[in-house]
């Protein structure tokens, strides 16, 4: 079968952790150690549950959904643009692997 | 609502977790909450060289015949796990030799999966092309240390007793830096090599390696210690720190505190030896108890050694307290524990070199306080020192 790569609509996307990374838990914030490109990464109290709903594929639809449950009263619209900006924030720095929904 | 938008802060760090701002954050919170952030493992005490200087046992020696066994490969991947559920981030693999362990790479796969951050110790010796391609295809391969002890093959050799070793080391380390892992040389610099200290670093600088220079050779684990006649004694000491290592004596002092006196020992730091026995580091041969009679977990959390070494105050070292000279100490409790038997005495070798430093800093002083006129005239005596 054709592999036609990863799709490109951004609602469809979804995001994982590289599963290979080093990473830590320091309470409520997680520091991320890339020795590729020899850089540390100190993960917010939020960024760092991000993270963790990342070690399994999510779409930016579903870090909200599951963000919203746990934020009570948080506005979906500004929950949505903190994600998408910070998904992509960790995608540009190799952090992350996209993958198209299967 | 949110508690706060979700940000990422970077930071640049180096081979090993020394030095930048969130790394140092990060150890000081392991040490405030008693994390063992950096474990070592000491997977074999097997090595396929002899250093004359090796603080693990005399290797002219055979060894005892009641040793235990060294840890088996599922010992170490269920410590492995252990570790990684008391906090462990950074694990450094150990020896001995490491590559004389055939399921080194067992141990690596493990590690990647637990998302540790491996740091390796070896002699570089068996670093062919195969092995250093396997190796640098670990993502979570923060960084590899390899020790030389010399400019030339003649002096290097003579120190581990094979022929052949600096060459294989080099052509170890420069393929494994070739493939983008961050190596870092250590020269240990002893009474055998002394003359050669400024080549070493020059060859450093010149191959591009980022590395340290270390002068701390300690008495046996086993208890021997003909390791120390390779020390450089007093006079030596005093010509390095004047010449070749000036820029590592004059480093400038630290300011001793209650706070700023303890190590990472039992702390943030905890050491795990080929037989199993668990201790404050790996250079402090001090057990607190073994993971084969007591969990790691245990262990790390009552332990008396343990305790005892986190309740120790500044009074208690009493032989630094009221030193001159601790402000410029690079203080090693291994060093101390195997030169004075207790882990709170001192190494009177490290103290010398406090001694030293505090000199060259005060030298220092008094030369930028004449002004810079000066400074010619002491330049040229440090020359003839030299």
């Amino acid at each position: 079968m054709k592999d036609e790569g990863p799709m490109t609509n951004e609602s469809e996307t979804t995001w994982r952790r590289d599963p290979a990374l080093p990473y830590q838990r320091m309470d409520e914030e997680a520091i991320v150690v890339d020795p590729r490109t020899r850089q540390v990464h100190l993960l917010n109290e939020t960024a760092a549950r991000i993270w963790e709903l990342l070690a399994t594929a999510s779409s930016v639809d579903d870090l909200v959904a599951t963000l919203a449950d746990e934020y009570e009263g948080a506005s979906p619209d500004a929950l949505r643009a903190e994600v998408e900006t910070f998904v992509s924030e960790l995608g540009g720095k190799g952090l992350l692997t996209p993958r198209g929904r299967a | 609502m949110i508690p706060r938008e979700p940000r990422c802060q970077d930071e640049a760090v180096a081979a090993g977790p020394d030095g930048q701002a969130l790394i140092g954050r990060m150890q000081e919170w392991a040490y405030q909450k008693l994390v063992p952030l950096n474990a070592s493992i000491e997977i074999t005490l097997r090595c396929n060289i002899r250093c004359l200087h090796c603080y693990n046992f005399d290797r002219d020696e055979p060894r005892a015949a009641c040793d235990k066994p060294e840890l088996s490969t599922e010992e170490i991947l269920a410590l492995m796990g252990d570790l990684r559920a008391a906090g462990c981030l950074f694990l450094m693999l150990t020896g001995g030799e490491i590559l004389s362990r055939p399921d080194l790479f067992v141990f690596l796969d493990r590690a990647r999966e637990l998302n540790l951050a491996v740091q390796l110790l070896t002699n570089g010796t068996m670093l062919r092309p195969g092995v250093a391609a396997r190796l640098a295809s670990y993502e979570n391969l923060h960084g590899v240390s390899v020790s030389l002890y010399g400019a030339t093959p003649e002096v290097h050799d003579a120190i581990t007793q094979v022929r052949g070793s600096w060459r294989r080391t080099w052509d170890g380390v420069q393929r494994l830096k070739g493939l983008g892992v961050a190596v870092r040389l250590k020269f240990i610099v002893m009474r055998q090599n002394a003359h050669e200290v400024e080549a070493m670093r020059a060859q450093g600088d010149a191959r591009g390696f980022a590395y340290m220079v270390d002068l701390t050779i300690t008495s046996r684990h086993d208890g021997s210690d003909g390791s120390l006649a390779t020390r450089v004694d007093r006079t030596q000491l005093e010509q390095l720190y004047r010449g070749p290592l000036r820029d590592l004596a004059i480093r400038g002092k630290t300011e001793t505190t209650e706070d700023s006196f303890p190590c990472n020992c039992a702390r943030g730091n905890v050491g795990i030896s080929a037989t199993g026995d668990v201790v404050p580091c790996v250079s402090v041969p001090w057990t607190a108890g073994n993971i084969r009679e007591q969990s790691f977990a245990d262990i790390w959390k009552s332990a008396p050694v343990f305790q005892q070494i986190r309740g120790f105050k500044m009074a208690d070292y009493a032989q630094c307290t009221p030193c001159a000279h601790k402000n410029h100490c690079q203080r090693s409790r291994g060093a101390a524990l195997t030169a004075s038997g207790s882990y709170t005495g001192v190494d009177p070798f490290v103290c010398a070199t406090a001694e030293v430093a505090h000199t060259l800093a005060d030298e220092r002083a008094a030369l930028e306080a004449e002004g810079p006129a000066a400074a010619p005239v002491v330049r040229a005596r440090l020359a003839v020192v030299r």
